[in-house]
């Protein structure tokens, strides 16, 4: 037996080398999640659905039809493990080709020289800078050069159960619904809701994992007109009265019982379908996902819409991010390879709108113009988030600033401490990581 | 004579080679677990330490001797102090829970019959899964919202509690799945142990009407007592690198409550790419465990 296993790893081991080598293999690392067994096969873009089916269908596409003789190879990782495992790849050699990654994330990358600058490939190879929306072409540059290939801005809104706002008499004459203009309208309004329909008004992730409470606090602290790290970089600005009025707001919110603390990600999204919440507070990327169930007709969410996140404070502004699309420095790689690696993100950016269908918003100004863009369901009620998306200030190590933040502000409602509290030491935490950072 | 004399030289020699041969052959033998036992734990033990030795970092290039600096750093790091009391505080939760549940266990299901096979196999079951099931069974029943217990409590008119969100419960939860998922090593050891206590001994205690409390005290227990410093050992050492579950369930928190210093040397390290100062909690973390198990040791070796 032993010895007819060892015989077959043997023969599948000699298939596995025999198989065709392309001119040049790509090695593409990505999150998003695997869906090979949905879209292994599919190259019709517009046939799939959602971030992760749209990616496997353009990769499917690009192998399919490139003259170059290129295969881009897909390895998927788990979205919780993807910046550990890609940082562990510098190490262990098995750098990959084209890497996606966080417009947060780029900062420690770049000040290493971990990146292959692509503004003169990408240029040659026909994308035009010129085409990109200011925000997406400030995500990927650094002084003249750009380390990276914009693929969309990703930001916080506002989704909402048009049925629950109606019972709650939050709808105007249009049928749209009325969002509150103040901190205080908020609150006004969520005991409303709450009056009417008996049901959660904010649906947001809450446990100690929530980034979601990240976002929607540095949002209220931008719309203040106030930033959260200092113009130099080297102090955060968290422990201000922008940052206490923001924090006092979200504190008030769970106290006055408006969203639901013991909602996970993705408890508050299944409540929100079940139609027992009137607005979640979530990304772009649900816009594609909800509206298909909404219409679907299966879920108790009936009638769904979306909003800009509402201002509050005065300036407009929602959290948001982007997807980028990186060569990670390798000397080792051969120019076949890297040329491959750039025509890639070329087809990439041609097929951006195809993207943009999974809710997030484009980067080229070509394709916000067009028709077909416009044409997408929803898109006219957050078109405003292109123009009020603000991003985290450009420092290093943002994701251990994030983990300090969620682990501060979640421990209001969490562990009962006061907004005042949790400032303090988020202050103090974020300081200490932005000394440490050269 | 003389080729007496001679024969027993020629016996002395074969001993002396045989065993020379024993030796090599014993070495041989003993070489490919030496060579791993080496290049896996004995080098990266000392390279680990050379690493806290430096500012050193994962990605990139960037490497600085400091001397003992990061070892001064984490004397003043608050986070630290805080994990190592999360640590012990799971340990001591976990140690003696594990170490009854596992011996209770193995008492009752040790007995011949196909019903006591199935319910062994059945505890042992929960261990061949791996962390991230464990803790999305686990997150399945503790979940405060969609929970099967908040439902349970919801179904009988009580407010559910959020067992991972709240500071009192969240550590406490973590032990429970960490004691569904681990009892099953620890029941087996203690199975092994308890077959091998003679069984004359017991029906000499049934033949002077010894009550089961006593005979567990007197012969059971003692009988054992090697098994339960060993499993008590390995219980410490392996609590106190627990990671997954804290990761995966309650990412550390409500407000680092369940941070674990192993999560703390894996965000230092590949989060932040400070692996200098990682290295260094690791080699405190490892001293900490080589010193409680020592004492360990030497308290079971004492009472013998």
């Amino acid at each position: 037996m032993r010895k007819l296993t060892l015989a077959s790893l043997l023969s599948a081991t000699m298939l596995v080398s025999a198989a065709p080598t392309h001119a040049a293999d790509v090695k593409l690392f990505r999150f998003f999640g695997d869906c090979a067994g949905d879209y292994g096969s599919v190259t019709d873009v517009s046939k799939a659905n959602g971030e992760c089916g749209i990616i496997q269908a353009l990769t499917n596409k690009f192998n399919a039809e490139n003259k170059i003789g290129a295969k881009v190879v897909t390895q998927t990782v788990d979205w919780n493990a993807y910046y550990d495992l890609l940082s562990a790849t510098y190490t262990t050699g098995n750098i990959p080709d084209v890497a996606i990654m966080h417009r947060s994330i780029l900062p420690n990358f770049v000040k290493r020289d971990l990146l292959t600058p692509l503004k003169g490939p990408l240029t040659k190879a026909g994308v035009d800078f010129a085409d990109y929306v200011p925000a997406a072409a400030d995500a990927v540059t650094v002084g003249d050069e750009a380390y990276a290939m914009p693929f969309d801005i990703h930001a916080l809104l506002v989704h909402v159960n048009v049925d629950l706002m109606k019972k709650a008499g939050l709808v105007d004459a249009a049928g749209d619904p009325i969002l509150p203009k103040s901190a205080a309208e908020l609150i006004e309004q969520g005991k409303k809701f709450k009056e009417a329909t008996g049901k959660t008004y904010i649906g947001m992730e809450s446990d100690s994992k929530a980034a979601m409470t990240v976002r929607v606090f540095n949002s209220l602290v931008w719309q203040q007109g106030s930033d959260l790290i200092a113009p130099d970089g080297k102090k955060a600005t968290l422990d201000t009265e922008a940052g206490s009025k923001a924090a006092s707001l979200v504190d008030e919110m769970y106290k006055a019982g408006l969203v639901n603390k013991e909602q996970d990600y993705a408890g508050s999204e299944q409540a929100f379908l079940n139609g027992d919440t009137g607005l979640l507070f979530n990304g772009t990327w649900g816009v594609d996902n909800y509206d298909s169930q909404a219409k679907g007709g299966k879920a108790g969410l009936k009638s769904y819409k979306v909003a800009n996140f509402p201002n509050l404070f005065g300036t407009p502004a929602a959290w948001s991010d982007s997807h980028l699309w990186t060569v990670p420095a390798n000397p080792e790689r051969k120019p076949e390879v890297e040329e491959a690696a750039v025509a890639f993100l070329k087809f990439l950016n041609d097929n951006n709108f195809q993207w943009a269908r999974t809710g997030h918003l484009s980067v080229r100004k070509s394709v916000i113009a067009s028709e077909e863009f416009k044409k997408l369901p929803h898109r006219s009620e957050y078109a405003e988030t292109a123009t009020i998306a603000h991003a985290f200030p450009a420092v290093q190590n943002q994701r251990a600033i994030q983990d300090v933040m969620i682990t501060e502000l979640t421990s209001m409602w969490l562990a009962g401490r006061t907004p005042g509290e949790a400032l303090t030491s988020e202050q103090q935490r974020v300081d200490q990581i932005l000394r440490r950072n050269r | 004579m003389t080729s007496a004399r001679t024969s027993v030289a020629a016996a002395e020699m074969n001993t002396h080679t045989g065993s020379r041969r024993d030796w090599i052959v014993a070495y041989l033998f003993l070489l490919p677990f030496l060579a791993v036992y080496l290049v896996f734990l004995v080098y990266p033990l000392f390279s680990g330490f050379w690493i806290s030795l430096h500012d050193w970092e994962l990605v990139g290039n960037f490497r600085e001797y400091i001397g003992f600096q990061n070892y001064r750093d984490l004397w003043a790091d608050v986070l630290f102090w805080k994990t190592i009391r999360n640590t012990a505080l799971f340990a001591s939760i976990t140690v003696p829970c594990m170490t009854a549940l596992a011996l209770a266990l193995a008492l009752a299901v040790r007995r011949p019959g196909r019903l006591y096979a199935v319910l062994r196999g059945v505890f042992f079951a929960s261990s061949v899964f791996s962390v991230s099931v464990v803790t999305l069974v686990w997150r399945m029943v503790l979940d405060g919202d969609r929970g099967l217990l908040a439902n349970l409590f919801r179904s009988v008119g009580i407010r559910p509690i959020g067992f991972l969100g709240e500071p009192f419960w969240a550590m406490p939860s973590l032990a429970v799945a960490t004691l569904w998922w681990g009892v099953g090593l620890p029941m087996a050891l203690f199975i092994a142990a308890l077959n091998q206590i003679p069984q004359d001994i017991y029906e000499a205690a049934e033949l002077d009407f010894a009550s089961r409390w006593k005979v567990l005290r007197r012969i059971t227990l003692p009988g054992i007592k090697r098994t339960f410093v060993l499993v008590l050992v390995l219980q410490i050492v392996l609590q106190f690198q627990m990671f997954g579950q804290a990761q995966l369930m309650t990412k550390g928190g409500p407000a680092d409550q369940t941070r674990t210093i192993v999560q703390y040397i894996y965000d230092t390290g590949f989060r932040d790419w400070q692996i200098g100062y990682a290295s260094a909690m690791a080699v405190v973390l490892f001293v900490l465990m080589f010193s409680i198990s020592m004492v360990q040791l030497w308290l079971g070796s004492k009472e013998d």
